[in-house]
């Protein structure tokens, strides 16, 4: 009852004033809507990734230089990004996670935050300890600690004004997430699915950290605030209520408890119909035999009313995962999206199981669900009737079975896109998609759960794919109207870097190898600029402007699951030397460090 | 507890290679076939291994990547150790503590047999099987 009143407010209200208003955060929106500022890590809570400024142009964008740089002295992988507030700059490192406020006007320092965390954290996040950067709302700074302590910081001084925990480091429950402002709620996830964390949503209040709900990913109905005759999924070629136990009746006895689902993405929101968009990662093992059924809702879109926590609609993309594509990546709304001639207001959402999804986001209905990298091979398609992939039977490593090394799936595990966030351009209603072109041999195997151990029962080995073009990336353009690549272009490396399309007509983005590129949005094949910054590039890049000069930053420093390069299972001393040669070959071009690049026209 | 349980288990192992000829012979805490072929105590060490996802930081071959080589430290650790690292962990370095693994604590000696044998480079990187 709740949750369809009102969400018909939302939608009567969003109608009748200016859009998200009435409902939303009207500061952060209106800091959103200044292109001055890039006040959310994806610049809005669209999450387009998309600048109105237009200083930095297709045709001066050869011009660009290093204006200055900033070392956060930590290793490992740096991924997110800086914000920009007026005339501060706030930027964050992987773990111990400092946070630095810096002043644009002279590059000082105006404060920095360390927090205190224990190191026996480092290793449940095994193998690398990203953090994909702060949040701005209410005066303060959020940060989302990897030990899942999660901090809002006064933005002026760096003071502490409340913390609150999150989850618990000893079950294996991270956080590696940015923490989302949506009205006046702080939204944050959790990590762990591969230590058999049961994953959840969580929406603090921004002003006292105070917990206002809290979702479970998997379970009874009331845990995962689901209604059985009020959330509705795609059953049939229409929507229908999920029913009853809808989770519980999807995995054998208790496995839900140690299920995964867990949700360490890009989230979104809609003003109008108040509705949060995220997405639920891996069922826990990887060992697919041991868990039976669709393992729900695990793999899944959720839309969830944001004062509430209830689920409007889930979608499941997909059941009974086999080879560990979660549904984490990036939600993006869309306005306006040509879906067989009809104007739609939609989610797109780049899946690592290698499907480019488009959503009816008011209703979830499915639109659209095409392949955006043509060597995806383990399901032929998505039925469109029941929503589900249609699996090829010789890349199904449940039907293989246990300790069978299932041979040549594309995409790997890191699938054709990972959390590296696309880029929307509103102008041409077009996706600027960075993604990996890697395919992999899964192996899985029995394991036993231990809390706080790794509970992951596969072994891999990852490649680039066979008759492709050699590379294991592509930076590509997308229309999700049509479900069709415009345009793809081939990069030696997994592209791990978020997109940034602006009104200038750029595109850029970073590369394993330590390149920021711009390229012509109209035709990405041309590429204008090109810099190497001192590591590899796991970091989105934004934009911003200060004192009438616009600025493109971005964070270098390799690592992350693409830097380590992960590959495993080989049969013989010979196999798998794709993969390890593959990433192995960063060595030549990079070293750990983390520095965040300022550039500039002269 | 948990550690204490597995002294016996430890003890039973090294009595079974004190009384293994082959194993007293040149002094390893592996048998070898093909490079590829294990004794069960070892083929339960690289099980365990592989289980507890040591790959994630030391590499596919052991070779290193996040966490150091293991073909390099086995070389230099004693077994004592060994499996004082494994047990306790080095939280500061991000090596998790793995006492609380009931696999580990079953496994240690094969684990160590396993590894020794990866640094000695008479057991090849990959799928193992047991020598019959």
């Amino acid at each position: 009852m709740v949750l369809t009143q009102t969400g018909r407010w939302g939608l009567l209200l969003g109608l009748a004033v200016l859009p998200g208003f009435a409902l939303a955060n009207p500061e952060v929106i209106k800091l959103t809507q200044n292109a001055r500022n890039w006040a959310m890590q994806a610049g809005n809570m669209q999450n387009h990734r998309y600048s109105a400024l237009k200083q930095i142009t297709s045709e001066n964008v050869k011009d660009l230089r290093v204006a200055w740089t900033f070392s956060t002295g930590v290793l490992r992988g740096h991924e997110g990004g800086p914000l920009v507030i007026g005339d501060m700059l706030y930027i964050h490192s992987p773990f111990p996670n400092k946070v630095f406020a810096i002043n644009l006007a002279d590059q000082t320092i105006r404060w920095k935050y360390e927090p205190k965390q224990d190191p026996s954290v480092i290793p449940v996040m095994c193998c690398d300890t990203v953090n994909r950067g702060v949040a701005y709302a209410d005066g303060k700074i959020f940060l989302q600690q990897a030990d899942t302590n999660l901090v809002a910081l006064d933005a002026k001084t760096g003071k502490e004004v409340w913390k609150v925990k999150n989850g618990d480091p000893k079950k294996g429950e991270t956080n590696t997430n940015a923490p989302h402002i949506f009205k006046d709620k702080v939204i944050t996830g959790i990590s762990g699915g591969e230590f058999g964390v049961r994953g959840y949503l969580a929406a603090y209040d921004i002003k006292t950290g105070k917990l206002a709900w809290k979702a479970y990913s998997t379970g009874p109905d009331a845990e995962m605030l689901m209604d059985p005759e009020k959330t509705m999924t795609w059953t049939d070629g229409k929507m229908a209520p999920v029913g009853r136990d809808s989770s519980l009746k999807s995995w054998q006895g208790d496995q839900w408890k140690i299920g995964g689902g867990t949700t360490w993405g890009w989230f979104s929101y809609d003003p109008k119909l108040n509705l949060v968009y995220y997405g639920s990662g891996n069922p826990s093992t990887w060992n697919p035999v041991q868990r039976p059924g669709d393992n729900k809702w695990s793999m899944t879109i959720f839309a969830r009313d944001a004062d509430t926590g209830q689920a409007k609609w889930v979608y499941q993309m997909t059941p009974h995962d086999e080879w560990d594509f979660d549904g984490v990546n990036e939600m993006i709304l869309a306005d306006g999206i040509n879906v067989r001639g009809k104007p739609r207001n939609v989610v797109v959402h780049f899946d690592r199981n290698g499907f480019a999804y488009t959503l009816d986001r008011a209703t979830g209905e499915l639109l659209v669900a095409q392949k955006y990298d043509p060597t995806v091979n383990w399901a032929t398609h998505v039925d469109m009737k029941t929503g589900r992939p249609q699996v090829v039977k010789q890349y199904s490593t449940r039907a293989q079975g246990a300790d069978v090394n299932t041979k040549g799936i594309c995409p790997a595990a890191l699938g054709t896109k990972d959390q590296q966030p696309a880029a929307y351009n509103p102008a041409n209603k077009l996706f600027y998609v960075p993604t990996n072109h890697v395919c992999m041999d899964y192996e899985p195997f029995k394991v036993e759960y231990t809390a706080g151990q790794p509970y992951v029962g596969a072994t891999l080995s990852m490649y680039p794919p066979p008759k492709s073009h050699g590379g294991m990336g592509n930076f590509i353009v997308w229309d999700a109207g049509a479900g069709k690549i415009v345009k793809s272009k081939p990069e030696k490396f997994s592209v791990w870097s978020g997109a940034l399309v602006t009104a200038g007509g750029i595109a850029c983005y970073g590369t394993l190898e330590g390149y920021v590129k711009c390229v012509d949005a109209n035709d990405i094949s041309k590429e204008l600029y090109k810099f190497k910054t001192p590591s590899g590039i796991i970091g989105n890049l934004n934009t911003w402007e200060f004192k009438g000069k616009q600025y493109i930053g971005v964070l270098s420093g390799i690592g992350g699951w693409a830097g380590i390069g992960l590959a495993a299972g080989l049969e013989k001393d010979t196999d798998g030397l794709g993969a390890v040669g593959g990433y192995r070959e960063l060595s030549k071009y990079t070293e750990l460090g983390g520095v965040l690049t300022v550039f500039s026209l002269p | 507890m948990k550690r204490m349980a597995c002294i016996p288990v430890v003890a039973l192992a090294l009595a079974a290679w004190a009384s293994d000829p082959a194993l007293a012979a040149d002094d390893k805490p592996y048998r070898v076939a093909d490079g590829n072929k294990v004794d069960k105590a070892t083929l339960e060490g690289w099980r365990t291994w592989r289980a507890l996802a040591c790959e994630r930081c030391h590499g596919a071959r052991q070779e290193g990547l996040v966490g150091p080589s293991l073909l390099e430290s086995m070389r230099r650790l004693s077994k004592d150790e060994f499996k004082q690292a494994m047990m306790k962990g080095r939280p500061e370095k991000g090596m998790p503590n793995f006492d609380g693994s009931k696999m580990v604590t079953e496994n240690l000696d094969g684990l160590y047999a396993f590894l020794k044998g990866r640094a000695d480079g008479a057991i090849q990187p990959g799928r193992l099987e047991e020598l019959k």
